[in-house]
């Protein structure tokens, strides 16, 4: 210790004699007597307010953990966007991101932001390159999914546009939803180019959970239908700020025979139909578990139900189709249309070309002749062709293995879009 | 005694506890108070005003275990303002008068002692690096929170100290031996 800091540590010592007076703590009380004790505070009405949130947490299973401060809005990106998704990109629900990456022609890929929720991951990118890009730049580039811890989400869907005479592309990619638990993204992008192997590129980003915007509906369904060929069940409902999705699994074996499955499921919110956005369906062992998107619900939701208008069914036919008297006719298949449009050989094939409804599948085909019933080889080139009356057909060709001459076509049945015309009711809690 | 508890009390509004948190450290409340206001009528009046404003304000308080660098900040804030107020910057007048009688010392027989008192030192130097030094020295507090009182960077008051510790050193000259 030097002089200095001797001198200092005794002056310490000498104010250490210094106390504080023995009416001090009469003071201090009066002091605090004049002055009106605190009111049930804030606090409590905090408490009251978490444990209400706390409640509503539980009870709609909430999976992310906490609530959220929001705050960034994406510019550019309104042509690509839904009317649900510009107001909450103009409500500022998206979170920033702002990383760049180069892609192989010099590009430059930049990650705006990200807007989640339990339904889904969608990502405002934007592709530029000041010597402008070409129609195929969108097509080599393939946002292909996002990782992160308990995170492996896989692309869904998207969309993009050009901007600024083509030197910009502005970009939406939905993925599957992401953890709440997880705190750095991973996209994972492939780039396909000509003559060269895939190239994968990877770029990380932040990611606050707790921004991603909160669960509006959650609750089980648990209701089954019966169609012809077994039975949909529909399991939950999740609609988040963004979506609808309606999950379920089903056991049908006509299903998939048919494109447009879902088509005919409408989801009618405070009466009105919400917007189908699409489907998916992932088959297990027993059947398959699909989903449904929509659009977001309405505000001030009252009535919420699935209704199935129309899906694919099975009718048994049984009918004979004598060739001769019928070809270039219309045949009446139980409500459904028939056309055989030529017959043509072609050394041991017999090709009919057959005209149906979009929806009309047939099955059990069989062609009769004297002397046996020869089943259908395949079919071959379904096209769609319109007729003068503006009537749309599918036409394809059936092929069947003989050498021989044919007397009748015989149909056991037809998978075709059925109306069924059923519904559930989902209680909104 | 649980620091933390009591100043979560305190938060709901218990009187008592914020009584208890004070008298715990009551003479480091009142050394400080009584070395800016330098009277014991003052340092008192700047206790009361204090135990006041800390009432109305523990709630912004975020982290319950800083409670004391927190609640001398506030002290040493409203002692800072009074003497502002009433114009009469005590600790200098103060001062003066200790420099006058040192003057008068030193041509007196102690001119030869050459002893020179740490006060009579400190007012050679400027009024913001005496405050750090009398704060760290005398007060024991640590840096970040004379920053605060101070209200300047921590860097600034670390620099402060050391310049004006280094200027102390000067002052006393050849006649403290190192």
């Amino acid at each position: 210790m030097n002089e200095l800091e001797k001198q200092l540590s005794e002056r310490k010592i000498e104010l250490q004699s210094t106390t504080a007076p023995p009416e001090l703590e009469g003071r201090l009380r009066d002091a605090l007597s004049t002055i009106p004790p605190k009111k049930a505070k804030p606090l409590k009405l905090m408490w009251r307010l978490s444990a209400a949130a706390l409640f509503f947490i539980v009870l709609v299973g909430y999976q992310f953990n906490g609530f959220a401060y929001y705050g960034k809005k994406f510019l550019g990106f309104d042509d690509l966007n839904s009317g649900t998704l510009n107001q909450l990109n103009e409500a500022g629900m998206g979170q920033n991101v702002d990383e760049q990456i180069v892609l192989e022609d010099g590009s430059i890929l930049t990650i705006d932001g990200v807007m989640t929720d339990a339904n889904q991951l969608i990502m405002y990118y934007t592709v530029s390159n000041e010597e402008g890009l070409d129609e195929e730049s969108i097509h080599t580039l393939h946002l292909h999914h996002i990782s992160g811890f308990l995170t492996n989400s896989n692309a869904s869907s998207g969309t993009s546009t050009f901007h600024e005479n083509h030197t910009e592309i502005k970009g939406l990619m939905r993925f599957d939803p992401v953890s709440g638990f997880a705190k750095n993204l991973t996209l994972t992008l492939h780039e396909y180019i000509e003559d060269s192997p895939l190239i994968e590129k990877k770029i990380t980003f932040p990611y606050n959970p707790n921004l991603a915007m909160q669960t509006q509906l959650k609750q089980p369904i648990n209701e089954t239908l019966k169609v012809d060929q077994g039975q949909i069940t529909f399991t939950s409902i999740t609609a988040t700020p963004t979506s609808t999705f309606i999950e379920g699994k089903l056991n049908v074996d006509n299903y998939g025979r048919l494109n447009q499955d879902f088509a005919g499921l409408e989801l009618i919110a405070n009466g009105k139909p919400v917007i189908r956005s699409g489907s998916s369906s992932r088959s297990h062992i027993r059947g398959y578990t699909f989903d449904i998107r929509y659009d977001a619900l309405p505000e001030n939701l009252e009535t919420l139900e699935l209704k199935m208008k129309r899906f694919v069914g099975y009718e048994g036919l049984n009918q004979r189709v004598d060739l001769d008297s019928f070809v270039g006719e219309t045949i009446d298949l139980n409500g459904k249309r028939l056309r055989i449009k030529e017959i043509n050989r072609a050394e041991d094939e017999l090709h009919l070309i057959i005209a149906t409804e979009d929806d009309v599948l047939l099955d059990g085909v069989t062609l009769i002749s004297e002397e046996a019933s020869i089943p259908l080889s395949t079919t071959l080139n379904q096209t769609y062709t319109a007729d003068e009356n503006g009537y749309e057909w599918k036409v394809r060709t059936l092929v069947f293995k003989t050498a021989g001459d044919a007397d009748a076509l015989h149909i056991e049945g037809m998978h075709f879009m059925k109306e069924y015309d059923l519904s559930v009711e989902i209680p909104i809690k | 005694m649980d620091v933390k508890k009591l100043v979560a009390k305190a938060k709901k509004g218990n009187k008592e506890a914020l009584v208890q948190l004070i008298m715990a450290r009551k003479d480091d409340f009142y050394r400080l108070a009584y070395s800016y206001m330098g009277n014991e009528h003052d340092a008192m009046d700047a206790m009361d005003a204090m135990i006041v404003i800390l009432y109305e304000k523990i709630e912004q308080l975020q982290k319950n275990e800083t409670f004391y660098s927190w609640s001398k900040t506030i002290l040493v804030n409203h002692c800072k303002t009074s003497l502002t107020k009433r114009k009469k910057m005590v600790l200098i007048d103060d001062w003066q008068e200790a420099e006058d009688q040192a003057a008068e010392i030193q041509h007196s027989y102690f001119q030869i002692e050459q002893q020179l008192d740490i006060q009579e030192l400190l007012s050679h130097i400027n009024e913001h690096q005496r405050e750090a030094i009398e704060l760290k020295y005398f007060h024991d507090l640590d840096y970040q929170t004379i920053a605060k009182i101070t209200n300047a960077p921590v860097g600034t008051v670390k620099s402060r100290v050391a310049e004006g510790l280094k200027r102390l050193r000067r002052q006393a000259g050849g006649a403290v031996n190192e």
